[in-house]
């Protein structure tokens, strides 16, 4: 049996970009939905890929026969590392296949166990805003969801973010579907909670932002925050600062503090708040800025350098959090901000002078 | 740098050079010369409290920095015997047209001892010694036990700073570098910017700007200026980045509407990135930098 018919039949009932949902109870109906996809795909020539675990490879690999070879299997567990990372990975991918006249085609599986809540909503919002970022790619996704092991909640979420349901080989739209901005204003509507009182607290009292990043750096020392990890940091707060001084309205402030057990991962958290209101239209950094554009990728590269990302406005502030996952352990060193508790620039400067002076005296 | 390795040496820039200084200069191309030279001789010359002694052959008016003064305050530099160009002969040479170093210690010393003898508050001694590595009488030997004197004349001075120069071209690396291990300080260009975070300073081998410290949004104007300056006309650009601690996501996209905005083909070249820096440059991709282009990689 060649697949070429069934190929053709597909092409003809869909869109050029696709988007579905394939919601499977088994190993039957997850083959019978997935490859005839894939199968799709390698008769026509596109670049397709498969982002799965073993088991599924197994069998989608048994299945496929002959054509396996023309798929290429990426553990699911590595591609999926990160909301924001992933999404840009992929475009890049529909992109460059879109440039030698070719599809990307992927069926890709989210990991959903094991992931905190917080992390959880982000990848939800990742196949929100998948509507988005690849409309124009011409791409070719499909999300199988286990149905009977995944929690409810998660299933559901999937309905309302694809806007086709798969069936066999066969595509129908899905009503439950939501408007992917539609779904982000959603996301992004439950307040947050309030910082923890022994957060430490920034006055930014002056555009010059080299002080803050002297004591967000000695900060996040005090927090077994990666080395690695702390040029991510610095840029992402100094972005986020930046905005708010352009843009925001004074007073601004920075709170930091350290969230071990909440809904988020084990995380430094570094709050920036502003008491100016973001336009309807501003964008929240969600889509990868596309090349060859100008350069400009403030909010968007934010998400990327950042574990996760949370952003409320209206109510006369706007409020940036921003989440470093950092390993267990203990501090590495404790720095001078650890025993602070609110700063400005020039009570900064005042404790960098007495840093200075018990390291001249000692 | 220029690939050496430069251990024990004091960097410093010609603006900040002291007395007792016996400084280095290997220039790659005129224009270097003229940057770092011409600032040496004009900062002596622009008052009237120092004296300079140039050992050339070349008229004074077309010598580094001093191309630079007026007529007038040239004749006058002159007539005060405060910028004094002594010729190759008759500092370096003996009778019989051969390099002799002692005759080149007295001549200066000479001018030193007159300078005090005039109140001027400092002396600044320099020369291009290149031609002297292949003269007769000259090569590498004698200029080491030259530079030995220079040197002991030099260093305990209170109102002396000196600098040699040699065209990096002149002689084999290794050459070069026993020669530059008898002086103690590495003089370079002024910096072009420096507010005690951001650092921006003029190279010419290869090309571009070494970019110290921090850039962000209160530093981009004077970056941006700088960098216009030194990529207009060039195809490739480089910016020395090894001292660089931080960059912000307005620099990168500056770096990059910069590098598109430069005529055709014309690159930015990226030298070596810290591993930090370069982390979040892959975060945001290469491909969304376009016009720049990762360099020569980090000296482990």
């Amino acid at each position: 049996m060649r697949p070429r018919v069934r190929a053709v039949r597909w092409e003809a009932v869909s869109e050029p970009f696709t988007h579905r949902l394939l919601p499977y109870d088994g190993v039957e109906s997850f083959v019978a939905g997935a490859v005839p996809f894939l199968r799709a795909g390698v008769a026509a020539g596109d670049r397709v890929m498969a982002v799965t675990d073993m088991a599924r490879e197994t069998l989608l690999r048994e299945a496929l026969g002959e054509d396996a070879r023309r798929v290429e299997f990426v553990d699911a567990e590595t591609w999926y590392a990160h909301p924001a990372r992933t999404l840009a990975e992929c475009l890049a991918e529909a992109d460059a296949a879109a440039s030698r006249g070719r599809r990307l085609r992927l069926l890709g599986e989210p990991v959903w166990t094991a992931r905190p809540p917080l992390e959880v909503l982000e990848w939800q919002r990742a196949e929100a805003l998948a509507n988005i970022a690849f409309a124009d790619t011409g791409a070719a996704l499909m999300c199988p969801y286990a149905v009977r092991t995944l929690p409810p909640g998660i299933v559901a979420a999937a309905r309302h973010t694809h806007p086709e349901t798969a069936r066999g080989a066969r595509a129908t739209r899905n009503p439950g579907f939501v408007d992917p901005a539609a779904y982000c204003r959603r996301v992004d509507s439950a307040p947050l909670p309030d910082p923890p009182p022994d957060a430490v607290v920034l006055d930014l009292d002056r555009p010059d932002l080299y002080w803050l990043r002297m004591c967000v750096g000695d900060y996040a020392r005090g927090c077994a925050l990666p080395e690695d990890r702390l040029q991510r940091l610095l840029v992402a707060v100094t972005e986020v600062v930046t905005n708010a001084v352009r843009h925001g309205a004074p007073p601004i402030v920075l709170r930091m503090w350290t969230d071990a057990d909440g809904p988020g991962p084990p995380a430094l958290v570094c709050e920036v708040v502003d008491h100016g209101e973001w336009a309807p239209d501003a964008g929240f950094g969600h889509v990868p800025p596309r090349p060859g554009g100008d350069g400009r990728f403030g909010l968007w590269a934010v998400r990327l350098l950042c574990s996760l990302v949370q952003i409320r406005t209206g109510g006369g502030a706007t409020t940036v959090r921003l989440w470093f996952r950092h390993r267990a352990g203990p501090p590495r060193v404790k720095g001078f901000m650890q025993s602070a508790h609110r700063l400005d620039s020039a009570a900064y400067a005042e404790r960098v002078r007495d840093d200075l002076d018990r390291q001249v005296t000692s | 740098m220029n690939g050496l390795d430069v251990g024990w040496f004091t960097e410093r820039p010609v603006g900040e050079l002291r007395p007792g200084d016996h400084a280095w200069l290997a220039y790659a191309t005129r224009e270097e010369r003229e940057h770092v030279i011409g600032d040496f001789v004009h900062d002596g010359l622009r008052n009237t409290e120092e004296k300079v002694v140039y050992v050339a052959d070349s008229p004074p008016e077309r010598l580094p920095g001093v191309r630079r003064l007026d007529d007038v305050t040239l004749r006058d530099r002159v007539r005060r015997r405060q910028l004094r160009v002594l010729s190759r002969a008759q500092t370096c040479l003996d009778r019989a047209g051969r390099f002799d170093p002692s005759r080149m210690v007295d001549v200066l010393a000479h001018e030193v001892d007159a300078a005090f003898d005039q109140e001027f508050r400092a002396v600044r001694v320099t020369t291009d010694f290149s031609w002297l590595l292949t003269a007769p009488g000259g090569g590498l030997t004698r200029m080491l036990s030259c530079e030995h004197l220079v040197a002991e004349a030099v260093s305990p001075s209170t109102t002396t700073m000196a600098i040699c120069q040699v065209r990096r071209g002149a002689r084999p690396p290794d050459e070069l570098a026993a020669l530059r291990d008898t002086h103690e300080v590495l003089v370079e260009a002024n910096p072009e910017f420096d507010d005690g975070v951001l650092k921006i300073v003029r190279t010419f081998d290869p090309p571009g700007l070494r970019v110290e410290g921090e850039l962000d949004a209160a530093r981009h104007a004077a970056f941006s200026d700088r960098l216009a300056r030194v990529s207009k006309g060039r195809l490739r650009t480089h910016l020395d980045l090894s001292r660089l601690r931080f960059v912000d996501l307005g620099g990168l996209s500056l770096l990059t509407r910069h590098a598109c905005d430069l005529p055709g083909g014309s690159v930015l070249v990226l030298d070596e990135l810290p591993p930090e820096v370069e982390d979040v440059i892959e975060m945001v991709g290469w491909h969304r930098l376009p016009g720049l282009v990762r360099g020569r990689p980090r000296e482990a």
